[in-house]
């Protein structure tokens, strides 16, 4: 009785094992060349990080789902070149943990939003889309503005990143709150903060109010960051394939 | 590193149509085996024919 | 009843810890603290009941069972309610109340997570511990473990959900609950195998049935799915924000790579697993062939893990990994159409049984969807088809021929089953009332389907047309104000599909209700539902 009992068990662990077995290799194989590719893709040693406000904004962008409807990678199709810029390169979201490309557009694709709108056209259209676009389908976000961004434990979030690859410094995240404050009221050690993230970095009030950063701050300075952190885009093109 | 990447693109390209031929022919070969014909049918046949409490 | 005890003592120092930095977090520590004082007076409660007689362990376990589709059938009408909900949404944005939570980025994952993991997933559990007992002529080793995966598991749903209110999300598709949960899950998952192998221990027969294959490698393949997905650093152990392990093109691969294998495992094994048992049991024939059901496992198990990088066809994924997914995503059909071949070929002979019998029409008609949308999915994984139908309603409509068509239909039909034989009833309260449900659910997903068909080939070829000058001769905006009518059509499918699962839940609760004794309201549907094969 027990012998067979033992013969009977081992045998769908053997099933299990057999199940784990052919069901990894496929992944383990498209996955794992992957990790060693950084030498292969285009690389821009002079990639700007998010500041911690971007990543703010990054984060509020994901805590409101906008990756369901907006797509943030441009495919290499004509017509999506000519509608939306060049084509997104590996290399520019490679400090995106996680990545937002989406996997819908019932908006339109933000992968290059930056700079295309100014800050008063995004602050009233988050507010109102149907104020701005008629047509819109949006949902309004209009409490973003009154709702004050957090940014105490920003430091904190900076290191996590740190420990996943992306290249802050220790400077950077003990002056990570103060920096976000920067950012959007223009007062503070604005020299600091071009000095750590680049001169670049767009430092202004996004939402016209410059008494309080809110989380509009947060999210429009996102926006107009989006497809600016690295120039390889618009390069020369050096065919991929 | 450079070797490296390639080396495992070259494998992940070349080895998975032999894996995928040595899989087909081991599943094939494991459900056509005539002795394991009537361990199936019982099987398919067992469930149908089914009393309504555990064996012990 | 320690375990619950240790779970408390988690939650109140979840709780703590967001509220020292007024995190989201705190809400979902109160949860699961009340949720475990909960379960703990129900547990003392039943301390004091009398000794169980050892009679018990004659007969199969099925309370849980029972539970678990009771609790499907509630997340399926709640999940349902939202879906349609954000599909007119998108018809008329001001639905939302104004409100943070009501918008459609925080309302599209509860609806996702509560269709697959609230609905699928209790379904599956449920018909699992029901499935694995009867081929295994065993009854289950403990009674502590199953409840503590369909409870521990309903825990993980309810965090999730209520997780996506607040804004709680790692923005993974299908994988967006944040790191506590998903490590609440592993734990119940494990549980979960591990029950499932002592079981099958337990069985007489040598053989393993073909069904519990497919139910281990959807319990076994989604384990390694989450973990290797949901990697990644909180920010503090004090908040609900995490970062991923990966970024950028190695991220879309690997979630990718799970996203598709969750509709690979979850929502296809583990639904098989499900056809493969309740399909030949209802039409009263052994499954048409044995032989072509292992194939069609191997096949399964081995193909789809190759597929999910056809998701990212055209992006700067490497090229080759994209040839890679879009030929293993073609091959992909040959072992779908056998499992749906198989199916449709067990019901040879029996069709006068399909015809008047809508539980298994349910499964016949599910069967057919799958292969419809097997079909159209390895199309769709065509580099060139892709370009068009990526990013557009087209994919919608294919997830939904899938999700309503298939899943559902088939978790439907299985569940009309087995209610009957688990709560000892002759039939289903109303035979007529399936009836109504199946034509509902059919009309819903075949209005869903064909509306987001039409706006999604609308919508790609507006988006690539180009007029005599060379430029492009539609805005975005015009493409989008083109949908407007197919949403409305697609909201009204929707609807239909609703209506029709909250009837379901009248009928099952009726059923449930009835005394075994009283004779059944008479109608005139020709057949009882409850078919024994014996007879």
């Amino acid at each position: 009785m027990f012998g067979t009992h033992y013969r009977i068990e081992r045998k769908s662990i053997a099933l299990a094992v057999a199940i784990m077995i052919v069901a990894s290799i496929g992944g383990l194989i498209e996955i794992a060349p992957l990790f060693t590719i950084d030498d292969t893709v285009e690389s821009d040693p002079d990639m700007r990080v998010y500041t911690p406000l971007e990543l703010a904004g990054r984060n509020i962008y994901i805590r409101e789902g906008c990756y369901a409807c907006h797509s943030q990678m441009i495919r290499t199709l004509q017509d999506e070149v000519e509608r939306y810029g060049p084509y997104s390169l590996a290399v520019e979201s490679q400090y995106d943990h996680p990545m937002l490309w989406g996997s819908k557009r019932t908006g339109p694709d933000l992968a290059r939003i930056g700079g295309k709108y100014s800050d008063q056209w995004h602050t009233a259209h988050l507010k109102n889309p149907r104020e701005v676009v008629p047509q819109s389908i949006m949902p309004r976000y209009n409490w973003l503005s009154e709702s004050q961004l957090r940014t105490k434990h920003l430091g904190d979030d900076l290191r996590a990143l740190r420990a996943v690859g992306v290249p802050y410094s220790d400077e950077m995240i003990a002056t990570a709150s103060a920096d976000a404050v920067a950012q959007a009221s223009p007062e503070g050690d604005i020299a600091g903060l071009g000095e750590r993230y680049g001169d670049a970095t767009q430092i202004r009030s996004f939402d016209g109010d410059s008494r309080t950063v809110s989380e509009m701050d947060a999210l429009v300075a996102y926006l107009q960051i989006l497809g600016k952190l690295s120039d390889a885009a618009h390069q020369p093109p050096t065919p991929k394939e | 590193m450079n070797i490296d990447h390639h080396m495992l693109v070259g494998f992940a390209k070349s080895f998975g149509l032999f894996y995928l031929l040595a899989m087909a022919a081991a599943a094939l070969l494991y459900a056509c085996w005539p002795a394991n014909k009537k361990r199936f049918d019982k099987a398919a046949r067992d469930i149908i024919e089914d009393e309504d409490k555990p064996w012990r | 009843m320690a375990i619950l005890v240790v779970l408390a003592a988690v939650g109140l120092a979840m709780a703590a810890a967001g509220a020292g930095r007024a995190d989201p977090m705190q809400t979902h520590g109160f949860i699961v603290l009340l949720f475990s004082l909960g379960f703990l007076c129900v547990l003392l409660n039943g301390y004091f009941a009398p000794e169980p007689s050892e009679t018990r362990l004659e007969s199969y376990y099925d309370d849980p069972s029972k539970a678990g589709i009771v609790i499907a059938m509630a997340w399926a009408v709640f999940a349902m309610f939202i879906g349609d909900w954000v599909a007119w949404l998108l018809a008329f944005p001001d639905l939302t109340f104004d409100a943070a939570w009501s918008s459609f980025g925080r309302l599209r994952p509860v609806h996702t997570t509560g269709i697959i993991f609230g609905f699928g997933g209790n379904a599956l559990i449920a018909t699992s511990f029901h499935v694995m007992q009867r081929t295994s002529r065993a009854r289950m080793p403990d009674q502590f473990s199953p409840w503590f995966v369909l409870i521990g598991y309903n825990l993980f749903c309810l965090l999730a959900v209520t997780g996506y209110f607040m804004g709680i999300t790692q923005s993974k598709e299908y994988a967006e609950p944040e790191w506590y949960a998903d490590i609440w899950l592993v734990i119940v998952w494990v549980t979960y195998l591990l029950l499932y192998l002592r079981t099958l221990a337990r069985r007489k027969e040598p053989h393993i049935y073909v069904a519990n294959w497919y139910y281990l490698a959807f319990i076994l393949v989604v384990a390694i799915l989450h973990i290797v997905n949901n990697l990644a650093v909180p920010a503090s152990f004090a908040g609900a924000k995490s970062y991923s392990a990966f970024s950028g093109v190695q991220d879309a691969m690997t979630q990718w790579w799970y996203g598709h294998n969750a509709v690979a495992f979850f929502l296809t094994a583990g639904f098989l697993g499900m056809l493969y048992y309740y399909l030949p049991k209802r039409a009263g024939r052994p499954i048409y062939s044995y032989r072509m059901s292992i194939i069609g496992f191997w096949g399964i198990t081995f193909f789809y893990m190759w597929a999910g990088s056809h998701h990212l066809h055209y992006t700067a994924l490497p090229q080759w990994v994209q040839t890679l997914g879009m030929t293993f995503s073609v091959m992909l059909l040959v072992p779908s159409w056998i499992a749906a071949a198989n199916a449709l070929l067990t019901l040879n002979g029996a069709w006068h049984k399909v015809r008047d019998d809508a539980t298994l029409r349910f499964m016949m008609m599910a069967a057919v969807f799958y292969g419809l949308s097997t079909f159209e999915g390895s199309f769709m994984a065509i580099r060139s088809v892709n370009a068009l139908s990526h990013y557009t309603d087209w994919t919608i409509g294919h997830v939904h021929a899938g999700a309503m068509g298939w899943v559902a239909l088939i978790t439907f039909g299985s569940i009309y089953a087995v209610v009957p034989w688990l709560w000892k009833r002759e039939r289903m309260y109303s035979p007529a009332l399936v009836e109504v449900h199946f034509w509902l659910a059919l009309a819903g997903t075949l209005i869903y389907v064909f509306a987001m068909w039409n706006s999604g080939i609308i919508q790609g070829l507006m988006w690539r047309t180009y007029n005599d000058s060379g430029t492009l001769t539609y805005s975005f905006l015009d493409s989008m104000v083109a949908m407007h009518p197919y949403y409305v059509a697609r909201a009204i499918g929707g609807l239909l599909f609703l209506i029709g699962a909250i009837v379901g839940c009248y009928n099952i609760w009726m059923t449930i209700h009835r005394p075994s004794g009283a004779p059944a309201p008479s109608d005139d549907a020709p057949l009882p539902a409850n078919l024994q094969p014996a007879e």
